[in-house]
């Protein structure tokens, strides 16, 4: 079959490569053939000392950033075969485990304890650990459905999910001699690793964004001063400082350390000593650090399922004139809605863990950001729709539901500033490539001939994605293609409107960042369903109709956030919002109020 | 126009003459003067309306209506009622109803009793001057006394077309009564000036509370937190400067302020192409650090203008040099310490009028302190 696909390519003269494109039935630019199977590469194994046996990766050649190509309108072809990581004894051992936990998690007569042993004992507080320092050496795709299990638990899965990435952080950054100390201890389980990153905002204008600052004494002994948010400070802490005034560190704080107090959500630190990681630098911390945002994904997740089988579990039992409250049309579309997120999130999920794992030095901060941001955002509108269901018939359960999704939510960061983060990313990317031609929009009377050009809102379809994928999901891919095609008109009408102060042009980044997230995420499902149907998965049916249906919702909105950026702050009104909302913050009036009561007067 | 020209001609103002009497004690029958606004002892609305109620029950006939409008009308400052809606209905109310409508076409087109009419547009013209604003129950009355087509109804529309747009037009909200006490008035003009930053606190200090203070005022002082950390980074060496007094104006109130001042920071140098987009900066991307470590040492607040910070500003009771140094001495004790080490100079433009005073007095003296004035 392959064979026959690459004698019909080389076999093919240009003309005829067009024609057939024009008509769109073949698979002639499917030119890399090998891109859906599985590469998988001889384990070595040093038979000499089976003691050392470590995890071997099979990592593919480095490839461009995916998202951020999207900016400048590129696109993998490749990556919609969707990512596969786990062999078969990986996928075996996985299982194993995944069962062994989800006994006791999914038993409501368990205890948290009896649910904090089970986890000892299948060693998942050294999950991302080495092999050879009795861990499990887990990739980002088994960390990822370890923790979709363990988010039964949401205070577990928040302090695992920030243990497992505080731990990748400390093998990376302490040295070997440091890690072997502490490495006992670290992955007992009783006294995990809890980040402490994010500070209160300054309080006054002379202070710094960022306060806690590290200083070495005389006998090279580092002490931090300073307040970090921070959820668990029973046991471990790993704390960002800066030291020499401008420069960043990571540093560890043993439990026990002097100084530490902690008050509610914020623990200081006075004159705490504390151990630098002194072998990892900025950019490397960066990426792993933000692997916690794929995590709170996760976590976000999870309680929307939780809230859907809430859901489920109400109106199940419960009738509405005579008939089954879920025959009601509107339950079904708002519990449907919420599943559909769901899927989307999860697809985007392990793609990106896909990415993290499949290939050598992997680019994908940005794409982490977009799956945290992408169900943060949904998440948290589709958890209200859902709870407006059994309303105030479980009022404390959907109370609890909300807060966690809330506080997972806005969990060490806000969506705004993950936005920026994307959006920026996605800019500077996007700069690089476009600068030349942004030059020379901003300059027309140098270059006449720019003057005249104007994109049409109908873009001509040149990528052939549907050629990757399943032919009945030829439309949907045609719809996906749309939005990519656009996004560098939006990243060009972005920099030529403001050239280098795009930076500071939040509510325009913001839009660039959501229409980029929602691209990932249309392409994840998209890749995903075709991956199942082609494969023969279970409910792969439904699968091939969450996605075209994710698809086509999505792309109106794509297509309305690209139109918003073209359109400028008059249009998109964001001028008129955000002179609003100033008004409000600059009156000084106790209850600030734009305008007069209705029933107000001038004259009787 | 036409109206205006019309209007000189018909005009007049016997603002002092009321009413001709023939006094019939002396032999020779000779006309005397006879005001009643004069003759009241107390000029207040009540006694206002009560010569307006006298006039309207002397007699049925209400002769010479027109000029006693006209005299009420230039007596009503002197009675304060000025501003006074109820006041300017009872006037129109003195004129007769039914008898100035125009009952056919050539008297609509020409002007039926010019005088009455100009006079009435004359009493709503005095309205509009002073923001009475009119209300519904005085174009009822106008209709009943003019008709529909009688010049003062259509200045009477105009009006409330114009008037309430204007009414509510500045962003500064003033209290439709204005407070009596100066002080109550001087906090509300500080908050008009520092309004743009939200973040002021309006203090009121009495100059007691300074030991060598001569003038016993009060000091109306405004600083924002902001402001005091930029009071804070003044170098020391360079002198503070108090400016002033400016004028704000709330209505026709005027109020003195004082401004102290200091240096600047350096502008932001940007010589960057503004077009060049191929080194936007991307942050670092660790979840929850946002922001810099570090501070601009730049100008980027709103009281960093041109000419100088703004560290403070203030209105005292009596605008007097003693007073500001006192605001001085205060402002030092309410949280700005620097000011003990730092030379503040007084630039005062034109002294007021307590200045000339103040100067034979032996002015207190600090040895950092350095005083100017330009008189």
């Amino acid at each position: 079959m392959n064979l026959a696909r690459k004698i019909c390519t080389t076999h093919h003269s240009y003309v005829t490569k067009n024609l057939y494109r024009k008509f769109r039935f073949s698979a002639i630019n499917y030119d890399n053939s090998t891109a859906t199977q599985p590469q998988v590469k001889e384990e070595k194994y040093n038979f000499e000392d089976i003691n050392t046996l470590e995890r071997t990766e099979r990592r593919k050649a480095q490839i461009q950033p995916f998202i951020k190509d999207v900016f400048t309108s590129i696109f993998n072809k490749e990556l919609l075969a969707y990512p596969e990581i786990l062999n078969k004894e990986e996928t075996e051992s996985l299982e194993k485990r995944i069962n062994i936990i989800s006994n006791v998690f999914e038993n409501p007569q368990k205890t948290a304890q009896d649910r904090r042993n089970v986890l000892k004992n299948t060693k998942m507080y050294a999950a991302p650990i080495s092999l050879t320092r009795n861990g499990l050496a887990a990739n980002i795709t088994e960390s990822l459905r370890y923790l979709e299990i363990i988010a039964g638990d949401f205070q577990l899965g928040q302090e695992i999910s920030d243990h497992w990435v505080a731990l990748q952080a400390l093998q990376e950054g302490l040295s070997q001699e440091q890690l072997s100390m502490i490495i006992d201890d670290l992955i007992s389980g009783d006294k995990p690793v809890s980040l402490a990153i994010k500070e209160r905002v300054a309080e006054r204008i002379s202070q710094a964004d960022f306060r806690t600052a590290a200083e070495m004494d005389s006998q090279g002994i580092w002490y931090i001063n300073g307040e970090k948010v921070c959820n668990y400070s029973n046991g471990y802490i790993l704390l960002l400082a800066t030291y020499e005034s401008a420069q960043l560190k990571a540093f560890l704080v043993h439990p026990g350390a002097s100084g530490v107090s902690s008050n509610g959500a914020f623990v200081s630190f006075m004159k705490t000593p504390a151990t630098p990681l002194e072998m990892i630098n900025n950019d490397r911390l960066a990426k792993i650090l933000g692997l916690s945002r794929l995590f709170a994904s996760v976590l976000c997740r999870s309680r929307l399922s939780t809230a859907v089988r809430s859901v489920v579990e109400y109106t199940r039992p419960r009738a509405f004139s005579g008939k089954p409250l879920s025959e009601l049309t509107t339950i079904q579309s708002t519990v449907g809605n919420a599943l559909l997120d769901v899927y989307a999130s999860e697809s985007a999920d392990y793609f990106t863990a896909g990415l993290l794992d499949g290939y050598s030095e992997p680019d994908a901060e940005v794409e982490v950001a977009m799956c945290r941001n992408f169900i943060a955002n949904h998440g948290l509108t589709s958890m209200l729709h859902l709870l407006t269901i059994p309303a105030l018939d479980k009022e404390e359960e959907c109370k609890q539901l909300l807060d966690d999704m809330r506080h997972v939510a806005t969990r060490g960061e806000t969506l705004d500033s993950v936005n920026m983060f994307i959006a920026l990313n996605g800019i500077h990317h996007a700069g690089k490539v476009m600068s030349e031609e942004v030059k020379q929009i901003r300059n027309p009377l140098m270059h006449p001939t720019f003057i005249f050009k104007k994109e049409k809102d109908d873009p001509k379809l040149t990528l052939y994605l549907a050629e990757y994928l399943h032919p009945s999901l030829k439309q949907p891919s045609e719809q996906l293609e749309y939005c990519v095609l656009r996004m560098r008109f939006a990243c060009e009408t972005l920099m030529a409107r403001h050239g280098v102060k795009i930076s500071s042009a939040y509510t325009e980044l913001g839009r660039l960042a959501e229409a980029a997230t929602e691209i990932l995420v249309m392409s994840a499902v998209l890749a995903r369903a075709s991956r199942a149907y082609c494969i023969g998965l279970r409910n792969a049916d439904m699968e091939m109709k969450l996605a075209a249906c994710f698809v086509e919702k999505t792309r109106d909105k794509v297509r309305k956030l690209i139109k918003e950026i073209d359109d400028g702050e008059y249009l998109n009104l964001d001028h008129f919002t955000t002179q609003f909302g100033r008004k409000a913050l600059d009156s000084n009036a106790t209850n600030p109020t734009l305008v007069e009561k209705p029933t107000a007067r001038v004259f009787w | 126009m036409a109206n205006k020209i019309l209007g000189q001609f018909l005009r007049s103002r016997p603002s002092m003459m009321m009413f001709k009497r023939w006094e019939s004690s002396e032999p020779e029958k000779r006309v005397t003067i006879h005001d009643p606004f004069y003759s009241q002892p107390q000029k207040n609305k009540e006694t206002y309306l009560e010569v307006v109620k006298m006039f309207e029950g002397r007699d049925n006939r209400r002769r010479g209506h027109v000029e006693f409008i006209y005299a009420a009308l230039a007596r009503m400052k002197e009675f304060g009622v000025q501003k006074d809606l109820e006041v300017y209905k009872a006037l129109i109310d003195v004129l007769p109803k039914g008898k100035f409508i125009p009952k056919n076409i050539f008297q609509a087109e020409f002007m039926h009793y010019p005088k009455q009419q100009q006079c009435a547009v004359d009493l709503l013209e005095q309205m509009e001057d002073n923001k009475v604003m009119p209300d519904t129950e005085m174009e009822q009355m106008l209709l009943n006394i003019f008709g529909a087509r009688g010049i003062p109804l259509r200045k009477f529309w105009r009006m409330m077309y114009w008037m309430p747009k204007f009414r509510n037009l500045s962003p500064w909200y003033l209290p439709e009564q204005l407070p009596n006490d100066t002080t109550e008035l001087a906090k509300l003009a500080i908050q008009r000036i520092t309004s743009v930053d939200p973040d002021t606190k309006v203090e009121v200090w009495q100059t007691e509370e300074i030991e060598a203070s001569l003038d016993k005022t009060w000091v109306v002082s405004a600083q924002s937190e902001t402001q005091k950390i930029l009071l804070a980074d003044q170098p020391t060496d360079d002198p503070l400067v108090v400016k002033g007094p400016f004028n704000i104006y709330l209505r026709e109130q005027v109020v003195n302020y004082f401004l102290l001042i200091g240096k600047i920071r350096p502008e932001i140098k940007d010589n960057t192409d503004p077009d060049d987009v191929s080194k936007i900066e991307k942050p670092l991307g660790i979840p929850g650090l946002i922001g810099s470590t570090t501070l601009p040492a730049l100008r980027q607040t709103v009281h960093e203008q041109d000419d100088g910070t703004i560290v403070s500003v203030c209105a005292t009771g009596t605008s007097s040099r003693d007073s500001l140094l006192s605001w001085i001495r205060l402002l030092e004790k309410n949280g700005n310490p620097l000011l003990s080490s730092i030379p503040v100079i007084f630039t005062l433009t034109a002294p007021p009028s307590e200045m000339a005073i103040q100067e034979t007095q032996p002015a207190i003296k600090d040895n950092k302190e350095k005083e100017e004035s330009k008189i």
